[in-house]
């Protein structure tokens, strides 16, 4: 069902176009040029962010950290197999879809592990990457604390969510 | 981040260490063309959602909504914020992104440091509402689910709940933190 949703929602913009007399492709042309600029301007964002989180993976630091938090994550009601998605998804967008494919594969896409690992990708975000992004183009340096705000958030609903994956 | 892991490398294996980072680089400018590739479209569609008027309909509909949480005035903010919020609902993260660049330099005073504004846009950002997790569906559903729609209703319930306490979270702290400064005021008087 959800995969005719984007091509109604775009058959009625196309539609609502033509009615208000409006020169479709000029303007998607005009729009879509932004795409370079933008990418070049936050390349060297995500490139520092990816070389990071490449190194703590590699050291292993994030294998040791996901030993030593498992049995908290444990009494939040996390189960161990979604430590590492826990752990890196604020950091990595493409890399937690990784996890998730692989959390499909290992558990199958219907058990609980994999519910819940999608409603969790749902409720958090790549928070570090999305705030590195966001303000690249601005003069802020400092954030105060909205990363502390969102990770706070991020681990309710990631609690949450294996709650609800329980009950429904 | 970056020294204590080299740190732990130098121990460990110090021969990874530069491998590592020129592939994750690459790994970024792969990533940043089909970046490229995905704002292409999605700025194209804005574009014509934009040019259309479809934009400021949007807008004026979460409006209030916007005014009340933002506490933002400038009706072209207004207007960016809510297409940011529309792409993050249909679970299109790379479609609210250029979107939220363009906010977020609305919404820059050039103090250097965030403002309410800003830091609840990242917030709600991080918590977003999601309609319909498009992405993860589409996933799940290559991977042979049975059902790959169940997780809608879940995430739908999780992610409002964790939006309100975002919010909330936000007013919060910047309310304690307004209380302390005004403390310290008064104390040099």
């Amino acid at each position: 069902m959800s995969e005719y949703i984007l091509p109604i929602i775009f058959i009625f913009l196309f539609i609502y176009c033509l009615f208000k007399r409006i020169n479709t492709y000029d303007y998607f042309v005009k729009g879509a040029k932004g795409a370079i600029k933008l990418v070049v301007e936050i390349f060297p964002f995500i490139a520092s962010i990816l070389i990071a989180v490449a190194l703590l993976r590699v050291s292993g630091i994030t294998d040791f950290l996901a030993s030593l938090l498992s049995p908290i994550f444990n009494a939040l009601g996390i189960p161990t197999e979604l430590v590492e998605l826990v752990l890196l998804r604020p950091f990595t967008g493409s890399g937690s879809y990784g996890i998730l494919e692989g959390i499909f594969s290992t558990y199958g896409a219907d058990s609980y592990i994999s519910r819940c690992a999608c409603v969790i990708m749902g409720c958090s975000e790549t928070i570090f990457y999305v705030a590195t992004i966001y303000i690249s183009q601005t003069k802020v340096k400092k954030l105060l604390y909205a990363i502390p705000v969102a990770l706070v958030c991020s681990l309710i609903g990631t609690i949450l969510a294996c709650l609800f994956c329980k009950i429904m | 981040m970056m020294l204590s892991s080299i740190l732990v490398l130098l121990i460990t294996n110090p021969g990874a260490v530069l491998s590592e980072m020129v592939s994750a680089s690459t790994s970024a400018l792969s990533l940043c063309i089909e970046l490229c590739a995905v704002y292409a479209v999605w700025l194209g569609i804005i574009e014509l959602v934009d040019a259309s008027g479809l934009g400021q309909k949007l807008a004026k509909l979460l409006r209030p909504l916007i005014k009340k949480i933002f506490r933002v005035e400038n009706p072209e903010t207004q207007r960016l914020i809510a297409l940011n919020i529309s792409a993050n609902m249909l679970g299109l993260g790379n479609a609210a992104t250029p979107m939220g660049i363009k906010s977020m330099q609305a919404l820059d005073d050039g103090s250097g440091k965030a403002n309410f504004a800003m830091i609840m846009l990242i917030v709600i950002n991080a918590t977003s509402i999601q309609l319909l997790p498009t992405t993860v569906i589409g996933l799940r559903t290559s991977a042979g689910s049975n059902n790959p729609a169940d997780i809608i209703l879940p995430t739908l319930i999780v992610t409002f709940c964790t939006t309100i306490l975002g919010i909330t979270l936000v007013c919060l702290v910047d309310k304690i933190i307004k209380i302390i400064k005004k403390r310290q005021k008064s104390r040099k008087i």
